[in-house]
């Protein structure tokens, strides 16, 4: 088991789950983070899944050519899109300030 | 008569009556997972499986037409589907095209349905009858637990093997990533629904049984693409299948 936590403002939203979780399909199905994480397409596209990676992210797995091109130079700010992530280590995650705009196809 | 099981038993069961007819093990989902399908084959593939999933939508429109009012979050989950295939992102059918074009066959030859087997059309034709005609409850557990929640495991094996046996390009194969996304979450769903709503004996076994249907139409469909388009090229003894 891994253990998830999404920060929210002053909140802190923590759950224990299984090891290969994808946030945006848990969330897809009503299973936390549902409802504090933002998302759409599902496909690395739309960049509305993008969270700022607090703690953990040298244990990511390294972006996907759909992250690199959705969020270009915002990977040094920390940046993932949830939608193609599927965790395998502990993650602190936050969308606060977070906003990114996908680049025109 | 049969008791009324408890959801882990039923969704146990459910599990059971697709795993037991996977197509996993056919001679096509075989010379696919070793690498030995020409692009030519592929593009056969494409210019079935659009026939199949295309209409994925319209079957789901008639689904929701038909499912009561009163079952609100199965409706909204059913037009969330309809949305996410067609417009939520790229249309889920331009990607299978995209994957078409660089095997070698065209967006024409793709959009044409005179270029499907008779047993895709079958394939088709079922998914379409069991939206229009079976309970709304059983026509979800038919289409999509039955056939879209198994797609991320399929894809999941296949995809790795596009990029690394066939030397697809990360943007060619998209089509089949994305599916591990968003059909995890119409499947988990679609899971949902029906154990909510599947409350009587009589339903969970009719539920049962447009499973273990839609598992054989699943593996009657990828049977025929052997036979008929890859069978000649390659036989089954290439493939170590021989009795």
């Amino acid at each position: 088991m891994i253990t998830v936590q999404f920060r929210k403002g002053d909140e802190v939203f923590s759950e224990e789950l299984p090891e290969n979780t994808n946030l945006v399909v848990r969330t897809g199905i009503k299973k936390f983070p549902w409802p504090h994480l933002r998302y759409g397409c599902g496909m690395g596209k739309c960049g509305k899944c993008a969270c700022q990676v607090l703690d953990g992210a040298a244990a990511l797995p390294e972006p996907n050519w759909k992250e690199k091109k959705v969020l270009e130079g915002r990977l040094d700010e920390g940046l993932r899109l949830a939608c193609q992530l599927w965790l395998q280590h502990d993650v602190t995650l936050t969308q606060d300030g977070v906003s990114v705009t996908p680049p025109k196809p | 008569m049969t008791a009324l099981m408890n959801p882990d038993e039923f969704r146990a069961a459910l599990e059971n009556a697709i795993k037991g007819r996977s197509a996993n093990k056919s001679p096509f989902s075989i010379a696919w997972a070793t690498g030995k399908l020409s692009r030519a084959h592929l593009s056969r593939w494409a210019e079935n499986h659009y026939h199949y999933v295309g209409p994925f939508a319209d079957y789901l429109g008639y689904v929701y037409g038909r499912m009561p009012a009163k079952y609100q979050e199965a409706k909204d989950f059913l037009l969330a589907n309809m949305y996410e295939e067609e417009i939520g992102g790229d249309r889920h059918t331009d990607l299978l095209i995209r994957f078409a074009e660089a095997c070698g066959t065209t967006r024409a030859r793709v959009q044409d349905e005179n270029n499907m087997s008779a047993t895709t059309r079958a394939l088709q034709s079922w998914c379409y009858a069991v939206a229009m005609r079976e309970d709304p409850i059983v026509a979800v557990a038919g289409l999509v637990v039955g056939l879209e929640s198994q797609v991320p495991s399929i894809y999941r094996r296949q995809t790795p093997t596009l990029r690394e046996k066939y030397g697809f390009t990360d943007e060619e194969v998209e089509f089949f990533d994305l599916h591990i996304v968003s059909d995890e979450i119409h499947g988990e769903r679609g899971y949902q629904i029906v154990l909510e709503h599947a409350n009587t004996p009589e339903l969970q076994q009719r539920c049962l049984k447009i499973c273990e249907v839609g598992a054989e139409m699943r593996l009657l469909y990828t049977t025929a693409l052997y036979r008929d388009y890859v069978e000649k090229d390659l036989s089954l003894q290439e493939l170590d299948l021989a009795a």
